[in-house]
């Protein structure tokens, strides 16, 4: 319409170039983040404890990159007193930096707990580093699409997450399922075997965090809530759900691992 | 559900032959704050000004539709008495300049014909207190009106407002004259007001409709583009126009 003083002209404004530069801030922190879970899963499963170290040595850069975010979303959210679409991108942002946070943290922890040696030149533990291998195939493009959504401002590649999640959800399963067996025909592996039950909890949870990123940039974009578009189903304990092995000594149903009388190694 | 005390149902207002609002409907819910933002010029002051009827006051003004105070058109009744029971507060404070603050805020009742002494001073004493400006003021109720700061004669419009004991109160813009400290205490007030009266409040900062509405009207252009909480208006806006308004997403 012509004179109309709220027509889109297209034009850039200076609060959409702000907005602009608070998000491929927190794309360049996910960046470091994702580097930090690539790093820390390489380190863990060659057992090179010389790159852990260097994993380590980048949390320092992640918690600076976490309090500049927050400390600029902040200043945009008093300084500009956004609205809408505006204030939905700062409060989206708030969060997702937490999530980016404890990817990049997740992936620290990969790096802390790698044990010398490669884990793949011991016989038993081969299936289930192979599956590991697997989960870090599925989740490290998952954290890149989070980010590419939230900096391209794509829903569809948001909303791709959770169906992508939901295969991680499967593979964790199946890795407890193999550890848990492992653990009670190998106990001396158990420190391993250990570790690698955390690594596994850990692609979960930086599945998890990516699907939050989504989230919330489809909160950003649309101001729909999650709830609004994906029903939450029910979770039951995972003893009731997963193809857990019977205890040993166990009646031969499906009681939760933990109290099953397995013996520690 | 919220009761609803004042209605639009289908306004428009006439200046000459143009109208400045048009075809406006619009529930203001019993003891709530309902703010009506929007550009310069989009009809906020006019939609506000027929809601108790002062739009005709002015030459060559014309008003159709209705407005509905508890069910009952305003234009079908004595607009003097329609005044007293939707009270209004303007832009600019505006006391009486040769009356003390007494006799500002008794003066609705003076002409009403109610003037014992002691009903007037309950009355002054009540309305400067819900103003919030009896701590300020109650040493020197009988001093000029004019010896009080900007935001004291507000403060003081609004206890005259009040003193008529209506049942909503209407304000246009209450403090675009006045400084953040002045304007913090009218917003407060407000706060305090909404647990007697139906507020309506005009403002052109975005930020005090968010801060004192429970709801928010959006016009532009005469019409009414987006009505509902404020909350919701602010955060997740239904209508384009609304979203580019309060984005500031102009041309």
């Amino acid at each position: 319409m012509n004179g109309d003083p709220l027509a889109d002209t297209g034009a850039p404004r200076g609060y959409d170039l702000l907005v602009r530069h608070l998000k491929d801030r927190a794309v360049k922190m996910g960046e470091w983040a994702l580097g930090m879970v690539h790093d820390g899963w390489k380190a863990f499963d060659q057992g090179d404890l010389q790159a852990a170290q260097t994993v380590l040595d980048r949390d320092t850069q992640l918690d600076r990159l976490d309090e500049d975010m927050e400390h600029a979303a902040i200043a945009f959210l008093v300084l500009r007193q956004p609205a809408a679409v505006d204030l939905r991108t700062a409060a989206a942002l708030l969060k997702i930096t937490t999530h980016l946070d404890r990817i990049g943290r997740l992936g620290f922890d990969m790096a802390r707990i790698t044990l010398p040696g490669p884990d793949s030149e011991i016989p038993e533990l081969a299936e289930i580093r192979s599956l590991l291998q697997q989960m870090d195939e599925v989740v490290e493009p998952m954290v890149q699409q989070s980010l590419d959504a939230l900096g391209e401002d794509r829903i569809e590649l948001a909303r791709e997450l959770f169906r992508r999640d939901d295969v991680v959800d499967r593979m964790h399963r199946e890795a407890n399922r193999l550890i848990i067996e492992g653990l009670e025909k190998n106990p001396t592996l158990a420190r391993r075997l250990a570790a690698d039950l955390l690594v596994a909890h850990h692609f979960e949870r930086i599945a998890d965090n990516s699907c939050k990123v989504g989230e919330k940039t489809i909160y950003a974009l649309t101001g729909q809530r999650r709830s609004e578009y994906l029903p939450r189903h029910p979770f039951r304990p995972y003893a009731l759900e997963t193809s857990l092995p019977p205890p040993r000594g166990g009646s031969g149903s499906r009681s939760s691992p933990r109290g099953s009388g397995a013996k520690a190694p | 559900m919220e009761s609803v005390k004042l209605r639009a149902d289908h306004l428009t207002a006439f200046y000459g032959g143009k109208p400045a609002i048009q075809d406006i409907s619009l529930e203001f819910p019993d003891r709530k704050v309902t703010a009506i933002i929007g550009p310069s010029g989009c009809g906020k002051s006019t939609l506000i000004r027929c809601l108790n009827r002062l739009h005709e006051t002015a030459p060559r003004t014309r008003v159709e539709g209705k407005v509905l105070l508890d069910d009952e058109d305003i234009y079908q009744l004595d607009p003097v008495r329609v005044r007293r029971r939707i009270g209004m507060v303007f832009q600019k404070p505006n006391p009486f300049v040769t009356m003390s603050i007494y006799d500002n805020v008794s003066a609705a009742m003076r002409f009403n014909g109610r003037h014992t002494r002691e009903e007037l001073d309950h009355a002054v004493v009540h309305s400067l207190q819900q103003s919030a400006l009896w701590e300020e003021v109650k040493d020197r109720v009988d001093a000029p009106a004019t010896s009080l700061s900007g935001g004291q004669q507000q403060r003081l419009c609004i206890a005259r407002a009040l003193a008529a004991d209506p049942e909503v109160l209407l304000m246009d813009e209450p403090c675009s004259a006045l400084d953040p400290i002045a304007t913090a205490k009218i917003e407060e007030l407000v706060g305090r007001l909404k647990t007697d009266y139906t507020v309506v409040i005009v403002t052109h900062n975005m930020q005090q409709a968010a801060r004192v509405a429970d709801y928010t009207a959006f016009l532009y252009l005469g019409k009414l583009i987006e009505f509902g909480p404020t909350e919701d208006l602010f955060e997740r806006p239904k209508e384009k126009l609304t979203e580019s308004y309060i984005t500031g997403r102009f041309g």
